[in-house]
C-alpha cells in the first residue's frame, strides 16, 4: 500500500515537473500572446543555419545578448516589434530549453 | 626467325632465363603503362558523359528544391518529403547529418559535385536558404545505359593496337641487345673451331708413333716415360673429339649409323682405354657389367657418353679413389669417389663452358656433351652429387 502511494506520487512529481518545465516556463507565455507563434521562429532558424548545433548557437546568442543586427525577423516586424529583453536564465537553463524547444519542433523523424 | 633458331643453338639456359625475365619485365611495363593511360581516357570519357548530364541534373535539383520550399512553408499541414518518379533525392543538414534520403545508398560523398559510382550518378548541390535546415541536396539518377561498353571496346582496340606496337618494338629491341652476347659466343666458338684444326695433326702423329714403339724393348723409367705421354696424347685426343662435336655441328664425330651395340663389351672397351689413366690416379676399380645389354645407338656417341662421364670421374677423383661402374638392365651406373657438385649447381653442369673447380684443366663442355646425345637418343642422364663424398650418374633408357 505504501509502496503504491510512494510511486503515484513519483509520478505525479514528475508529470508536473515535465509541464513546468524551463522552456513552458520562461519561452511559451511570452510567445504565446505574439503574433508571429513560436514555431515560425524555429523554422526561420532552421532556414538559416540549417543543423542543430548552429541553430542551437545562433538562438543561444540572440538569448543573451539580443540585438536587431542578430535577430533572424524581417526589418519590418522588428521595427513593429522591437527586440526582446535580455535572457535572465543561466546557460544551464537556456540550454535546457532550447534542447526542448528543438525537439519538439525538429524536421528529423516527422518527414514521411 | 633465322635469328631465334640461331639463339635457340647458342643461347644457354641462364641466357634463356634473362630474356624471359626482360620480356616479362618489358611487358609487364607495357601493360602498366597502357593501363595508367586507359585509366585516364576512361576518366575522361566519364567526365564528359558526366558533364553531358549535369544540366538535366540541375534543371531537376532546381525543382526538387522548390518543392522542399513549399514543404518548409507548410510543414505543419503536410510532412510528406516530395518525390519523383525520375529520381531518388536526400537532404542533409549543415553538419552532413541526413535529414531524409530516398537514395539506394547510404554512403554519399558531399564533398564532390557530380560522380558516377554503381551504375548511378550522384548529383551534389548546395542549397541558398536551408529549407527544412536542409544545406545538401542529393540526386540520385541511372546512369546513361551501357555508356561504359563504348568506351571499354574502344579501350581494348587501341590497347591492343599499342600493346602490339610495342612487342614489335621489344622485339627489335631484344636483338638490338642480343647481339654483343651472339658475337662473344660466335667468337669463342670460331676460336675453337681454329684450334681444334690445329690440334689434329699433332695429335694423330703422337698416337700413332707410340703405337709402333715396341713396348718390350723398353726400359722401366722409359716405359713409365712413354706411358705419360700415351696419357697426356689421349686426354688431348679426348678433347679433341669433345671440340670437334661441339664445333663441327656433331656431324663428324657422328657416322650417323644406328646399330646394335653390346653395352658391357663396350663399357669394358673405354675402360681399357683409360687404364693408365686410372693407374696413374691409384684409382680402384670396381666393374660389374651384366651381359647381353645391347642398345640400338651411334656406337662412338654411345662411345664419347661414356668417355666424358668416366673421364669426369678420373679427373674430379682424389689420388687413391674408387670408382665403380655398373651395368644393369635399362641403366648404366658410373660412382666415384670425388669431390662432388654443389647441389644448387647440379642443373647447371650440363650448360657449355659452365665449370665449378677450376684446379684441374677442362673447357667445361664434356657434360654438355654428354647432355645433348642424351637428348638425341631420349636417355635420362642423371646426377646425384654429395659434397667431398662423390657423384653418382645414372643413364638409363
Amino acid at each position: 500500500m505504501v509502496k503504491k502511494v510512494l510511486l503515484s506520487l513519483l509520478l505525479i512529481t514528475t508529470c508536473l515537473y515535465a509541464k513546468t518545465g524551463i522552456y513552458e516556463k520562461n519561452c511559451i507565455p511570452c510567445h504565446e500572446d505574439m503574433a508571429v507563434k513560436i514555431d515560425k521562429f524555429f523554422y526561420r532558424y532552421l532556414l538559416k543555419y540549417s543543423s542543430e548545433m548552429e541553430v542551437k548557437s545562433a538562438m543561444t546568442k540572440y538569448l543573451k545578448n539580443p540585438k536587431a543586427e542578430n535577430s533572424i525577423l524581417a526589418d519590418g516586424l522588428i521595427t513593429r516589434f522591437g527586440v526582446k529583453k535580455k535572457s535572465t536564465l543561466n546557460d544551464e537553463q537556456l540550454q535546457e530549453a532550447l534542447d526542448t524547444y528543438w525537439e519538439q519542433y525538429k524536421v528529423f523523424d516527422k518527414l514521411k | 626467325m633465322l635469328a631465334l633458331k640461331s639463339w635457340d643453338i647458342n643461347l644457354r639456359s641462364r641466357e634463356k632465363k634473362t630474356l624471359r625475365s626482360f620480356l616479362l619485365l618489358y611487358a609487364f611495363l607495357a601493360l602498366l603503362i597502357l593501363a595508367f593511360v586507359a585509366f585516364l581516357y576512361y576518366g575522361l570519357e566519364r567526365d564528359l558523359m558526366l558533364q553531358n548530364q549535369r544540366e538535366t541534373l540541375s534543371n531537376l535539383t532546381n525543382e526538387q528544391i522548390a518543392r522542399l520550399k513549399s514543404l518548409h512553408v507548410n510543414f505543419e499541414k503536410d510532412q510528406n518529403f516530395p518525390r519523383d518518379e525520375r529520381f531518388n533525392s536526400a537532404i542533409y543538414d549543415s553538419s552532413l547529418k541526413q535529414i531524409f534520403s530516398t537514395l539506394s545508398t547510404k554512403k554519399i560523398n558531399l564533398y564532390e559535385d557530380i560522380y558516377l559510382k554503381n551504375d548511378h550518378i550522384y548529383f551534389i548541390k548546395e542549397l541558398e536558404s536551408y529549407y527544412l535546415g536542409a544545406r545538401y541536396i542529393v540526386l540520385e539518377v541511372n546512369a546513361p545505359i551501357s555508356w561504359d561498353k563504348k568506351v571499354y571496346r574502344k579501350l581494348l582496340l587501341y590497347g591492343s593496337v599499342i600493346f602490339g606496337i610495342l612487342v614489335v618494338i621489344g622485339y627489335f629491341l631484344l636483338s638490338l641487345l642480343l647481339r654483343p652476347m651472339q658475337d662473344t659466343i660466335a667468337l669463342l666458338d670460331r676460336f675453337i673451331k681454329d684450334t681444334t684444326h690445329e690440334l689434329n695433326t699433332p695429335v694423330n702423329t703422337i698416337l700413332s708413333n707410340i703405337e709402333m714403339i715396341d713396348l718390350a724393348s723398353l726400359d722401366d723409367t722409359l716405359l713409365k716415360k712413354i706411358k705419360r705421354i700415351t696419357i697426356a696424347s689421349k686426354t688431348i685426343s679426348n678433347l679433341y673429339d669433345d671440340l670437334t662435336y661441339l664445333v663441327f655441328s656433331h656431324q663428324i664425330l657422328s657416322q650417323d649409323v644406328d646399330v646394335d651395340v653390346d653395352l658391357g663389351e663396350l663399357i669394358q672397351e673405354r675402360l681399357e682405354y683409360f687404364t693408365l689413366l686410372f693407374e696413374s690416379k691409384k684409382i680402384e676399380l670396381s666393374v660389374n657389367l651384366t651381359e647381353g645389354i645391347h642398345l640400338i645407338i651411334d656406337r662412338k656417341k654411345m662411345a664419347k657418353l661414356i668417355d666424358n662421364i668416366l673421364s669426369n670421374a678420373i679427373k674430379y677423383n682424389k689420388i687413391g679413389g674408387t670408382i665403380a661402374v655398373r651395368l644393369v638392365d635399362h641403366c648404366i651406373e658410373i660412382k666415384d669417389s670425388g669431390r662432388g657438385i654443389e647441389k644448387s649447381k647440379i642443373n647447371q653442369v650440363f650448360e657449355r663452358y659452365s665449370r665449378f673447380d677450376r684446379s684441374v684443366g677442362g673447357f667445361g663442355i664434356g657434360l654438355s656433351i654428354v647432355a645433348s646425345i642424351a637428348k638425341e637418343y631420349a636417355l635420362h642422364v642423371k646426377i646425384d652429387s654429395i659434397q667431398k663424398e662423390g657423384t653418382t650418374v645414372r643413364i638409363s633408357w
